[in-house]
């Protein structure tokens, strides 16, 4: 068990920069997911954690020891890849055992471990196998088994689930999540699926383009999400983006306005700002009593239904004109979540209306979020921006 | 299309019209015969040759059997010369080439076939051109250091300082193994370097790392993972080399200086020594050489299975 520190962590290939001043505190015992779309350098970052790449710049420490430069072997971590990487020459038994025999552990302590480890994952009576005897779901466990058995001190695990069909998937999902509570080791875990990273982990780290976006729990990357990548990669379906300006009165867009004060957010009229608003928080303007702090009644058209069964996804088109090219359409479209029981139908007129108090403002020009709630009593963004800034400077 | 049956030869053009695959089986028959028949001839002439006295031979004879049964032949073999000092010789050579060849191709197969580094292209251009340099450039100056006395000097120094800049005086291997090991190993290496580097460059990048997390360094990852995964092509690697120098005679007959086994004269010396001044027992050099050839079937056979695999597997992806 370990606390693991990246500082200032960058990593250059010849023409590219994978992962670009990475700034990680993973607390002992935290579970922490590396998120983001793939090619971010979310996987650069776990080699760098785990040996298997030199950094071009900065330090990584585990525990207290700075292991930069430190081989795999000697880092006290275990790993569980994403192409499950079990060595098809060995039986289940001598693959969970290898890095036991490696450290020259007596045949006893191995059968003890081995037996300890795979009773954990399930695998009684098959310690005997051979990997290619094996479904994917149990060499996955192998691999987990082969990764618990030395105790390390830190778990990193590279997408581990996403070769596995969807129902498994969720079903390993749940007992990674119980052996973490039974363990608890500190586990770096990267996933592109934020769905995983929602469910699994304690705080999930954001990374986008080799830069780290938000390291936040779970629910404040999704209702205080610090810039306009994070607000559209976290949550699915992703949130509603608007673009528009800042008036003396509020926001005005092309298909909508919303009233708020710019003043006391420190916006001047004329800044240029998105605005973003998660299906869930648009409502059908006849809800509008049960909206904490429902804005202006805007117009508009159904577009597309899509049925889910819990829940409805309605899109709504907000621009006057239907016909218009797909870019505007984009830009004038909300998509809206309403209870299942709803009787809404395609090609509808209808009116919505957004909660103010779960709107958020993003600066057109970083993209840094400049709010959270537009209503004078809701929270700002002021908090998050703090500890990601925090979580930066550690 | 005609269905008459006027003649067995129309019937059978018919019938394998319908049935082509009989008419495959047919010609894969043919040509597996053709080719049995011509690699097998000389070796069955071997046998007809030992079996048949020298008088006999030297006399001429036409028949495709042997005139005569003379086993003692093969045990004649070793009562005229020690034939299995000579075989030992080769044995021990093949061996220890091999070791050194497998040992030293495996770590530059890993570094050309997983490791990115600058100049690996023309590293690897440079290795296989040298390979196709005919031996006999290096007979001359092997043969000048490996007679020992001379000492190997830096390249020009006489013309840069005055004086030539010594760096050693190699030691006199002539008539021992060294001087044949060590050209032997040099030449075989290219051929060796370029198959474990195609198969070592195959093993998943993720089964390195996984051990090297387990516990093992670079060469132990090499050692535990990519060479039993790889084993296909090291038996390959390994039977080629074995084979080639336990058949080589060309630096071994100038490295011993003379035929006797003491002097680490290959086989093929044990088997031409059978040729004095006045006599040539030809049905002896055909017993020596199908005793000397069994070792050699053994291992192919032994190995078979793996080399196959081997050669085509390189092309393809495990």
């Amino acid at each position: 068990m370990a606390r693991v520190k990246l500082e200032h962590v960058t990593k250059r290939y010849e023409d590219v920069t994978a992962v670009d001043d990475m700034n990680l505190d993973i607390r002992d015992g935290e579970f922490v997911c590396l998120v983001g779309p793939s090619g971010c350098g979310k996987s650069t970052t776990m080699e760098t954690i785990a040996g298997l790449t030199l950094p071009t710049e900065g330090e990584v420490y585990i525990g207290d020891r700075e292991v930069t430069r430190l081989p795999p072997k000697d880092r006290g971590i275990a790993m569980v890849f994403q192409n499950i990487a079990l060595f098809p020459h060995m039986n289940v038994k001598d693959n969970i055992s290898f890095g036991l025999r490696l450290r020259k552990y007596d045949s006893e302590e191995i059968d003890r471990r081995v037996q300890r480890a795979s009773d954990i994952v399930q695998l009684e009576g098959m310690l005997e196998r051979m990997p290619d005897e094996m479904s994917g779901g149990q060499r996955q466990r192998v691999a987990i088994a082969r990764a618990i058995v030395r105790n390390p001190d830190v778990f990193l695990m590279d997408e581990p689930l996403a070769n596995l069909d969807a129902k498994l998937r969720v079903h390993m999902r749940t007992e990674l999540q119980r052996l973490h509570k039974e363990l608890e080791t500190t586990i770096i875990y990267v996933t592109h699926d934020q769905a995983e990273a929602m469910t699994m982990s304690d705080r999930i780290a954001v990374i986008d383009s080799g830069e780290l976006q938000q390291i936040d729990p779970p629910l404040v990357c999704y209702n205080e999400p610090a810039n306009l990548f994070v607000a559209g990669f976290i949550g699915s379906p992703s949130m509603n983006f608007t673009p528009g300006r800042v008036t003396d009165g509020g926001f005005t867009s092309e298909s909508y306005d919303i009233e708020f004060d710019p003043a006391s957010l420190g916006l001047s009229p004329g800044d240029s700002v998105t605005l973003g608003v998660r299906p869930e928080d648009v409502y059908p303007a006849e809800q509008r009593a049960s909206v904490s702090d429902p804005s202006m009644t805007i117009e508009a058209r159904t577009d597309v239904i899509e049925p889910m069964g819990d829940e409805i996804f309605v899109y709504v088109v907000t621009t006057d004109e239907m016909e218009m090219d797909f870019e505007a359409a984009e830009a004038g479209q909300l998509l809206m979540s309403v209870s299942p029981d709803s009787t809404i139908d395609v090609d509808q007129d209808i009116e919505v209306v957004l909660d103010r108090s779960k709107v958020h403002l993003f600066d057109d020009e970083t993209g840094q979020a400049i709010c959270h709630g537009l209503s004078p009593n809701a929270q700002t963004g002021t908090t998050t921006e703090t500890e990601t800034e925090a979580g930066d400077d550690d | 299309m005609s269905t008459q049956s006027d003649g067995p030869l129309s019937r059978w053009a018919d019938r394998s019209m319908k049935n082509p695959g009989q008419v495959y089986r047919a010609m894969f028959y043919v040509a597996a015969f053709f080719f049995i028949v011509t690699t097998l001839f000389p070796f069955y002439w071997l046998v007809v040759l030992a079996l048949t006295p020298n008088q006999e031979i030297l006399n001429g004879f036409a028949a495709p059997v042997p005139e005569g049964f003379n086993v003692a032949a093969f045990a004649q073999v070793f009562e005229q010369v020690p034939f299995h000092l000579y075989m030992f010789n080769s044995f021990v050579l093949a061996t220890s080439t091999t070791i050194i060849v497998l040992l030293i191709a495996s770590l530059a197969g890993y570094v050309f076939g997983r490791l990115e580094f600058p100049g690996r292209g023309v590293l690897m251009l440079a290795i296989l051109a040298i390979s196709y340099f005919p031996p006999a450039a290096f007979v001359v100056p092997l043969f000048d250091i490996f007679t020992g006395g001379s000492p190997v000097v830096v390249p020009f120094s006489e013309l840069v300082f005055g004086s030539p800049v010594n760096l050693f005086t190699p030691p006199r291997l002539v008539n021992t193994p060294g001087a044949m090991i060590l050209p032997f190993s040099a030449l075989f290496l290219p051929l060796s370097i370029f198959v474990l580097t195609t198969f070592y460059g195959q093993i998943p990048d993720g089964l390195e790392d996984a051990a090297r997390v387990e516990g093992t360094t670079r060469i132990g990852a090499l050692f535990r993972v990519i060479i039993p995964l790889s084993a296909p092509g090291v038996a390959t690697a390994g039977v080629l080399t074995f084979i080639s120098v336990y058949n080589e005679y060309f630096f071994s007959q100038i490295m011993a200086l003379g035929n006797q086994p003491q002097q680490w004269s290959p086989l093929v010396g044990g088997i031409l020594s059978y040729q004095t001044q006045y006599t040539t027992s030809f049905n002896l050099f055909a017993a020596a050489s199908i005793i000397g050839v069994l070792p050699v079937a053994i291992l192919v056979v032994v190995a078979q299975e793996r080399i196959v695999s081997g050669l085509t597997a390189g092309a393809l992806k495990e």
